[in-house]
Order: structure tokens, then sequence, then C-alpha cells
């Protein structure tokens, strides 16, 4: 570059980009080998996986290696995105004439067999599949995956109760490449649970082979290590700083195209943008949205962003006062300055999440009643008695950089109608915790639900006994529909109870509706292949460099 | 009287840079009495459809991601910051003079008191021993994130300062003539110790505590810039710059820079006024820097 071309604002971008550089060791050097080697690709996220066990751990990075280490038994046929034609996302829609309702393709299965009542389903596996230990794929594999997820009983006892699954004999041996899953119910997610990253395959062998007496389900090994038959296994990773992944020759797909995946931790945002622009690194993950605005047009960088599986709200705790007042919930959602978050806050990269489910599932109904109307919520508060207003807390997250501007805009619309709102900033380590624990009056969450079935994601946060009902809200209605819509597989009759049950929710509100955020791609623009996911990560074996 | 301010004067005659100072202090705490008179918007009141207006009219320094009024704010802010740390500051020092004197006056006695002091001395070593910055995130920790905790926070650990201060001044004026006059009159220790050693060490401390002011506000914003500190959106510097430094990459720099500025320039100001009090209360000190 001439000196004569040299902007202020170049100027200050390169600087930036040359410091954030020099937080991050050998970036620089790895960057050079990511610029003249297309078989390496680097990828800046905020945290690298803390354990490679999905069975206990959910951070950050975690999926992305699960994904890239195991395979499940099927997966979603993919189609082109509407709205970003270069990219492909998963095909979740209902298809009454196709097995399961579901557009699926086999992975380590190569086909399967549903019973009409969905009862039992048969999948017969691939043969000649490798682990990366060299281990052949056989039924007892796919056994002793499920044989672990009851024997550990921690996030894999969700999965055995959601699949219908009641005990380890309902999943069934029938030959060396053939296993069956017998349950007593119907059960309509008995096909649709297996593309969940919950559920991949271990290499049954290695895993018996380092168990122990204390540890018979391998659980040190897997958290650190894997044994899985994906396309690539792990090259080395030091937690805080990046895993790194090879390519494995013999993937039963063939070898991904790229080699070697470095996957960096670099916690700021701004120095991800940074890294990404200086061709450092060739995707930056978990932008703010003013960010990925300002990524636009931004040469060699390509910026991507289509609707998600995402959905933001704030949990009003219906076992607190005053948010065990329906109109008191009601009230909270007509004071919501919607348009100013999704305008200020979003940039326009979310849409409103007018509905309790993600909208881009079938069944999902949608239509808010909520709209931002203070005299309306000043009516509400009068009915519930609240006509002075009332205190409380809003406890929101310190590592999620949208909801602080949210929380300030919420608290000004709030003091319009009377309502005096604390803000409390709970720090990103400990707020998982603060939200499980249900103790808040009102907290932020973030979640997707990972299966694209109306009945799972009513489930989990509707249900009065489910785990993540962290709202804490109790309705025998939504309840029974829930129950009705877990027992059958007629689709019609499903879709009806579902429809119900948003209906109640939306109405009930143990929600402030807040977005459905878009999932943003900001790549390097020789980065080909971008799949959306409805888990809301990357595969690595999606990509190639032109 | 008259003979003490002529030497104030002559001294920042000399250094006016210590004239800088005191009109930085002077306006800073004006304009924490007066900040509803100068602020054109209210502090706290976000405006979505004004968010991160560059500096303009009628936002001097623009608005921040939720629309508030830069400016407002930093007017606003030492209202907070000033408060945390003057409380803070001052009950450090209650604690660390009443602390410091016993420690000073009993130094070396041998008595119950003689192990009290000692006792006292190795308490202010465990404290000291931590870096302060942990030291005041451990404080917040444990009493919660409150204004109360931050002041409890500075208070601790600036405590040991002025207790060793006060220990050493205590130290020499134990011997002094008049206190061993006062001694065998009769006078009680604590009369001894409140109407004689402590008034006669004060010097150095008035100096301690100025310096200790502007560290206060750093320490402060930087809990507030963690997220330990005050909450958001309490007009605070350090929880400005952090909610506006994630800007500062997409080009706007005016919500961090300007509270950063002021926060500089503040710090500065009391580290001056620290310095000319220092030099004021030692002679030997002033007489040279008169005579340069």
């Amino acid at each position: 570059m001439k000196i004569d071309d040299l902007t202020r604002r170049t100027f200050l971008n390169k600087s930036i980009a040359m410091s954030s550089m020099a937080l991050v060791p050998n970036l620089m050097s790895q960057a050079a080998l990511a610029g003249g080697h297309a078989g390496t690709m680097v990828i800046a996220a905020p945290a690298t996986p803390q354990s490679l066990d999905c069975e206990y751990d959910v951070s950050l990075g975690t999926f992305e290696a699960v994904a890239a280490l195991y395979d499940g038994l099927v997966e979603f046929e993919k189609m082109p995105d509407a709205s970003v034609p270069t990219a492909q996302r998963e095909d979740t829609a209902y298809y009454a004439d196709k097995v399961g309702g579901v557009n699926m393709k086999g992975k380590l299965a190569e086909s399967w067999e549903l019973q009409p009542d969905a009862k039992r389903i048969v999948f017969k596996l691939r043969e000649g599949v490798m682990s990366n230990w060299g281990n052949e794929l056989t039924a007892e594999d796919v056994k002793w995956t499920w044989d672990r997820k009851f024997g550990l009983a921690a996030i894999g006892g969700f999965y055995t109760k959601v699949s219908g699954l009641s005990r380890p004999e309902d999943v069934r041996v029938e030959g060396k490449y053939t296993i069956s899953f017998n349950l007593d119910n119907p059960n309509p997610l008995i096909l649709k649970i297996h593309p969940n990253l919950y559920n991949p395959i271990y290499d049954s062998t290695k895993c018996k082979e380092v168990a122990t007496d204390d540890d018979p389900w391998a659980k040190g090994f897997i958290e650190n290590d894997s044994a899985g038959f994906g396309p690539y296994r792990l090259e080395s990773m030091a937690r805080g700083q990046q895993a790194v992944f090879a390519a494995r020759e013999d993937y039963w797909q063939g070898k991904p195209a790229i080699d070697r995946i470095i996957f960096k931790e670099v916690p700021t945002s701004a120095s991800r943008v940074q890294l990404l622009q200086g061709g450092a690194v060739d995707i930056a993950q978990y932008l703010q949205p003013l960010e990925i605005k300002g990524l636009k047009g931004v040469p060699n960088v390509a910026v991507e962003t289509v609707p998600a599986s995402f959905m933001i709200w704030i949990e009003l705790n219906a076992k607190m006062a005053p948010f065990d007042n329906v109109d008191i919930r009601r009230a909270m959602n007509y004071a919501f300055p919607m348009e100013d978050v999704m305008s200020s806050v979003y940039q326009g990269l979310a849409s409103p999440l007018d509905g309790c489910m993600p909208n881009i599932y079938p069944g999902f109904i949608g239509g808010s009643p909520y709209s931002y109307d203070p005299a309306k919520a000043k009516e509400l508060l009068a009915k519930a008695g609240f006509s002075d207003g009332f205190e409380s807390t809003l406890s929101y997250n310190a590592g999620d950089p949208v909801q602080e501007p949210i929380a300030i805009l919420y608290q000004s619309a709030l003091r319009e109608i009377g309502v005096n709102l604390n803000l409390e900033k709970v720090p990103a380590g400990s707020f998982y915790n603060a939200v499980s624990q249900r103790e808040k009056a009102m907290i932020f969450y973030v979640d997707s639900p990972w299966c694209p079935d109306p009945g799972y994601s009513m489930t989990l946060y509707f249900d009065s006994e489910s785990f993540v009902n962290y709202s804490n809200y109790v309705n025998s209605e939504v309840d029974g529909l829930l129950k009705i819509a877990a027992e059958t597989a007629d689709e019609g009759v499903r879709l009806d109870a579902m429809g119900k049950a948003q209906e109640i929710v939306m109405d009930e509100a143990p929600w402030t509706f807040v977005a459905y955020p878009n999932y943003t791609m900001a790549r390097n623009s020789n980065l080909n292949g971008w799949t959306y996911y409805t888990s809301n990560n990357i595969r690595f074996q999606d990509f190639d460099k032109s | 009287m008259t003979g003490k301010f002529n030497l104030f004067f002559r001294v920042l005659k000399k250094r006016p840079d210590f004239m800088l100072g005191y009109i930085i202090v002077f306006l800073i705490i004006i304009i924490a009495i007066f900040a509803p008179l100068f602020a054109p918007f209210d502090p706290i009141k976000s405006d979505a459809k004004n968010y991160l207006k560059a500096p303009q009219w009628p936002y001097l320094m623009g608005t921040d991601a939720t629309g508030m009024d830069v400016f407002s704010r930093v007017l606003y802010a030492p209202r907070v910051d000033l408060a945390i740390a003057l409380l803070g500051t001052l009950l450090s020092a209650v604690l660390g003079v009443i602390l410091g004197a016993i420690a000073g006056f009993y130094d070396g006695s041998g008595k119950v008191a003689g192990f009290g002091s000692a006792f006292i001395m190795r308490s202010a070593d465990v404290v000291q021993a931590f870096p302060v910055f942990v030291f005041a995130i451990a404080v917040v920790a444990v009493l919660g994130q409150s204004i109360q905790s931050l002041v409890m926070a500075i208070a601790f650990v600036n405590a040991p300062i002025y207790l060793r201060l006060m220990r050493s001044q205590c130290l020499s004026i134990r011997r002094m003539r008049y206190v061993e006059a006062a001694y065998l009159a009769g006078t009680s220790d604590v009369k001894i110790i409140l109407a004689h050693v402590i008034p006669n060490s004060i010097a150095p401390l008035l100096a301690q505590l100025s310096v200790n002011i502007g560290w206060a506000i750093l320490l402060t914003s930087a809990l507030s810039f963690i997220g330990a500190g005050v909450e958001a959106p309490t007009p605070e510097w350090g929880s400005m710059i952090s909610m506006g430094f994630q800007n500062i990459v997409t080009g706007h720099w005016w919500p961090s820079i300007f509270p950063g500025l002021a926060l500089a320039v503040t710090v500065l100001g009391f580290a001056l006024v620290g310095s000319s009090i220092e030099i004021l209360a030692d002679p030997v000190r002033t007489r040279k820097l008169l005579l340069s």
C-alpha cells in the first residue's frame, strides 16, 4: 500500500488488527500458513471446547468439535437457503410422503425402516466404516452409545426420555450391522432425534479399551480425546488457546477438502473482526450486529446472515410476585420497546420473537398478541392492582454484548409505566447457574431447540416438569397438550395440539418475548460450502477453498 | 495563617502544574455538585432513535449504543466516582490512622497491647500481600455488587497505607518530650493518642489522602469496567468505557474515549494536588523548591 492510500480509518483498522494479532501468539504465522496453504482453515471463536464429552458439556465450541469428530446415524437433506443462495440449510419441513414425515439421508446408517405406529425403528448400518482408531462400525457401537446415556443419566437421560426409550434393553442389536429401537408407546421423534449433535456414535471397541472399573463409560477419555467415525481426528487441544483437527484419510465419505482446522480462542469480538479483516483467520464467529454491519463491503470478506433457530427472551419467574400474575406478565410484553431493540441493538439482523418456538420449524403458528403499547400496559398493571408500578431486577449475561443495551432500553420503557427496573450484570461464567436455579425474578435466556419439531420445542420450555422450564411456568392444559403430541405419530393431531399450546403460552406470557437473532457467517470470501444447521454451529467438512 | 497562604502561592508560582491540579479538582467538584444544571439530557434516558450519534449539536460528545447522551453522563459520573472514592478513602484513613496510632504507640511494649500492635501489623502484611485489584475484586465478590461494597473495598485495600504511615509517625512522636510530659502528668493513653500523637502526624496523611482519592477513582472505574462495580446504566466513567469500548472497532470511538479522558484528567488532578501537599508538608522540600 502506498502511503498516500493510507486513510485514517485504514490506518486505525490496520493498527488495531496488528495489536489484536499481538494478543494472539502465533496467529500471524498460522495466517501465513492459511494463506499459502489452502488445506488449512483458521477459525476465531469466543472459546475453545471445555470438554469433548457432550454428555456433560454444552460450552461454546464443544459442538463444532463433536460434529467434526463424530457422525450420527442420519442427517437432514440439504437445500439452498432462500435468502442466501450460496448457502445451504437443512430441509426440516414436514413431508407426509416420507418416512417419519422428514426428508433425511443416511450417515452411518444406510437405510432404516420405521414401523407405522412409530414404536419401532430398525437401522441398517454401512459396512466398512472405520473409526479414527481403525475399528469397524458395528451395531455394538450404537448399542454402547445409548447404553452410555442410560448409564451416565446426564444430558443423555433427556434424550432417552424424549426418544421414548424406557430401558437399555429397548435398543437391540439385531445383527452385526443392524440395530433397532423399540418403544412401549408411539413416539414421533424416534427418527427425528438422531441427527441431533447430542447423539454421536462412539467407537465402543476403543472406549471399552480405555474404560476402567472407576470409569466404565470412558468419561476421562472422551472428555479429552475422541473415538468416533467423523471426518476429523483431534490433533491437539489446549483449552483457552486452540484446538487443532486433522482430516481423516480413511473417512467413509472420503477425506474432507480442508486438511487441517485451527480452532482458535479469541475472546473479544472486536479482535475477531480485525483478524478476519486482516486475513489472519478464515472465519470469525459470534460477532456483534454493528460489527457485522461494518464488515459488509470489506474486500475479501463475505458476510451472510440467515434466519436461525436462535431465540432470546426474558424469563418472568411465575413463582415470584408480581410475575405470578398473568396480567403483569402481559403488561411486561406490552411495555417492551420491540422496534427500538430491532433497529438499534440488532441493526435489522433479527426479527421480533412473535412466537414461543423457532419460526423456521414446522408447526410454528406465530402471531404475537403483543406490540409496544404503554397505555395498554398501564391498564393491565392497574387491573392487577399495581397502578403505581413496582420494582424488580433484570439479570443479564455480562458475556453477551446485546443483553445490556436491550436491558437499558427496556428499563427506560418500563419507567414510562411506573415500573422501576434494576439491572444486575451476572458474570458469563456463572450465568447459566443463575438461570437454572430459577431464583431470579427476570433473567435473559438464549437458546435453540435442536430438533425441528413443535412437540420437542414446546416440551423443552413449557412442560411443567422440564428441566429447561426456567420461568417456572405451569399450566395443566399445556401439559396435557404436550402429552398428546409426545404419544402420537399422527401429525395432524400433533400440529393441532401444538398450535393450541402455542396460543395458550403466548397469551399467558411466561416470557418477555425479545427476538429471533439471525445466524451470521463472517468468512474469508474464498471459503465455500457453508451450510446453516439448526444447531447453530458449523461443520468443518462442508468447506473448501477456491 | 497569612504566611501559610503566601507560602502556598509561592509554591504554586514555582510549580504551575500544581495550580492546574487544583483547578481540575475544583472543577470536578463543581461539576459533580451542579451536574443537573449543566447536563442537557437525562443521563439514564435511552433513546433508540438517536443511538451512536457522532459528537454534534445537541449531543456534544455524541450518544452511546442505547442513545444516552455521553456528555450528560460524563458530567454526572463524578457524582458516583467521587462519592465512592471520597468515602472509601476517608474510611480507609480513619481505619488506618486509628490502627496505625495503636500499633505505633504500643510497638515493642511487651504487654498485651504490644502483642496487639504486632497482630495489627501482620494483618496489614496479609492484606498487602495481595495485588490491590485482585483483593478489591474479592471484597466485592464477598460483599455483593453494590456501591457500599465498592466503598468497603477501597477502604480495605487502602487502610494499610495509612496504617503504616501513621505508625511510622507515631514511633517518632511518642518519644517527644511533650508526649512524655503528658504521660508523666497522668494523661491516659487514649487521650495522648487523640490529643498529641494524631494531630502531630496528620500532614503526610493529608498528602496521601489526595493521591489516594485519585487512585480510588481509578479503582472504582476499573472494577466497573470489568463488571464488578457500579451497575449499568448508572453514569460512571469505568462502566461507560466498558459499555463503549467494543464499538471502537466499528469507528464509534466517542462512547468510551470521552469518559476515558475525563477519568485520566481527574486522576491527574488529584495526583498533582497530592504532590503539592506532600511538598508543602515538608519544610526542607518546600525550601528547596523555592530556592531552585
